[in-house]
């Protein structure tokens, strides 16, 4: 049936260091010319439709997760979940998934978060001009991210280092040898520290996600307990980091609505505007199992597609005016965290720490914040992106 | 087709035909039910489609599915006994009629 099908065409101009600086007006460009196109620099077919990205991450039969020969492999030292299907995908998150609940955050998490938000943003100094990015954004991502998973004593130079080592493996389509190397100091760093921790945990038998794990009826593997544990580490700080990032920029330059923001206290719109916005996961692989079709196109088994859920989010089909941060649009669908069996699993927490706790306190505290200079910030990325740098006048 | 009643916690309730075979939480969407998110697509990851189904209805809907309570026991409206995630409840004849309240929070 799919015999009479052409292949999605093939482009070989679009480059990785354009998708990197800029993928934006190149997404609007394919998803009213090619949605459905295989990019030669990326080795993937690229899906720029809402409809379509929804569909693939809805159908993890058709598309599948699980590929044991990815360099999160070897940057893991463990095939992890995140690299799985089926029973035992659900299996391993679900030995951890309590810690990440919503009456999990409500009953344990929520006033240790609010004391650390006010320590951070405390510390911040009144009157000067700082690198909100690096000074607030990626420490409080670490602490926050650290408690909940049970490791409070990693700080959070370790913590932004083994995340940032291993999602630098993990990207290592190259196969080159050094970022191996890197990620072999960091996961013996990791395994230390993790090693250290397991009598204390199975003693206190707190609401952490260590200790959840480990004290299940029935526990995993300790290997797998503790390649969770990695996987939320290289994938729990850069998003709510540059999500936090990606808002306060958007509040700074869009004056009008950060008004009625703090006047409403309408925090919660405001963090979910910044995911659709610049949805800190841009983009997502799967492989296709069994010959299929999209938009009329043949997409072979064996293929590797990718949903690009950073220009789902600015898809014509639902959003007006896309690219523009706008807090208040009626209806604000977004896929910035997925969605089927891999949907983000650390959704609630973001929403909870970034949209109703950070935001919040951080603007109580600095209610004039004023971006000097919006046009030195740098933003970068094409599998994960953010501004690098965000300058801003703390009043 | 079916009717499906939803009734927000401030009383108001939406009546929508919905399409036997999908999900109950699929047709709130459908239909732009408010108080209903979804947002993992039916793959009971995010706990973000519950529903307490109305007592009288509750046998006829059925028990939960395996590994629903999980997900129940964490989510944001503390579960009731007839708690569902909606995206578990598939919409079949014998459900016409059937009314379930939205929770004060799904996030």
């Amino acid at each position: 049936m799919l015999g009479q099908l052409d292949f999605a065409p093939l482009d070989e101009a679009i480059t990785i260091d354009a998708l990197t600086l800029d993928p934006y007006p190149i997404y609007k460009r394919l998803r009213a010319e090619a949605p459905v196109l295989r990019v030669k620099s990326v080795g993937r077919t690229l899906l720029t439709k809402a409809a379509d990205t929804k569909h693939v991450k809805d159908n993890p039969a058709l598309f599948s997760s699980n590929d044991p020969k990815t360099p999160m492999q070897p940057a893991f030292r463990a095939h992890t979940l995140m690299r799985k299907d089926g029973p035992e995908h659900v299996s391993e998150r679900m030995a951890m998934n309590a810690s990440f609940m919503p009456k999990a955050i409500k009953e344990h998490w929520g006033p240790l978060y609010e004391r650390l938000a006010e320590d951070y943003i405390g510390r911040l100094p009144r009157g000067e001009t700082v690198d909100i990015f690096k000074a607030l954004c990626g420490p409080i991502a670490a602490r926050i991210l650290a408690h909940i998973l049970g490791i409070p004593e990693a700080t959070d130079e370790e913590m932004q280092r083994w995340s940032q080592t291993l999602m630098d493996g993990a990207g290592n389509f190259g196969w080159r040898p050094e970022p191996f190397a890197r990620t072999d100091v960091a996961n013996d760093e990791m395994d230390r520290h993790f090693d250290a921790m397991v009598e204390r945990h199975r003693a206190e038998r707190g609401p952490s996600a260590f200790a959840i794990m480990l004290n299940a009826e029935r526990p995993i593997p300790m290997s797998q307990i503790y390649s969770n544990i990695k996987i939320a580490i290289g994938g729990g700080i850069n998003e709510p980091r540059d999500a936090l990032a990606t808002i306060i920029f958007g509040l700074l330059t869009e004056t009008e609505q950060f008004e009625e923001v703090k006047r409403q206290g309408a925090w919660s719109a405001a963090f979910e505007e910044g995911v659709r916005w610049v949805a800190p996961i841009q983009a997502s692989s799967r492989l296709v199992t069994e010959d299929t079709e999209i938009r009329g196109y043949r997409i072979p088994k064996g293929d590797t597609v990718m949903t690009i859920q950073a220009s789902a989010n600015h898809d014509e089909e639902l959003f007006e005016h896309p690219e523009r941060y706008d807090v208040f649009r009626a209806k604000n669908p977004h896929q910035a965290f997925g969605s089927g069996p891999h949907h983000c699993a650390g959704a609630h927490i973001a929403r909870r720490t970034v949209g109703q706790i950070i935001l919040p306190l951080l603007f109580e505290r600095f209610p004039n914040m004023t971006l000097p200079d919006p046009d030195v910030v740098q933003w970068r990325g094409f599998g994960f992106r953010g501004p690098i740098n965000l300058p801003v006048r703390l009043a | 087709m079916t009717k499906i009643v939803y009734v927000a916690t401030d009383g108001s309730r939406t009546e929508v035909e919905a399409r036997d075979g999908d999900s109950v939480m699929r047709t709130a969407l459908a239909n732009d039910v408010e108080g209903i998110v979804g947002e993992c697509g039916g793959s009971m990851m995010c706990a973000t489609c519950h529903v307490i189904v109305d007592e009288a209805w509750a046998e006829k809907v059925g028990p939960r599915s395996d590994g629903e309570e999980d997900l129940l026991d964490g989510a944001a409206t503390e579960p009731r006994p007839t708690s569902r995630l909606s995206c578990q409840i598939t919409v079949r004849p014998e459900l016409d009629g059937l009314v379930v309240h939205l929770p004060e929070a799904q996030m």
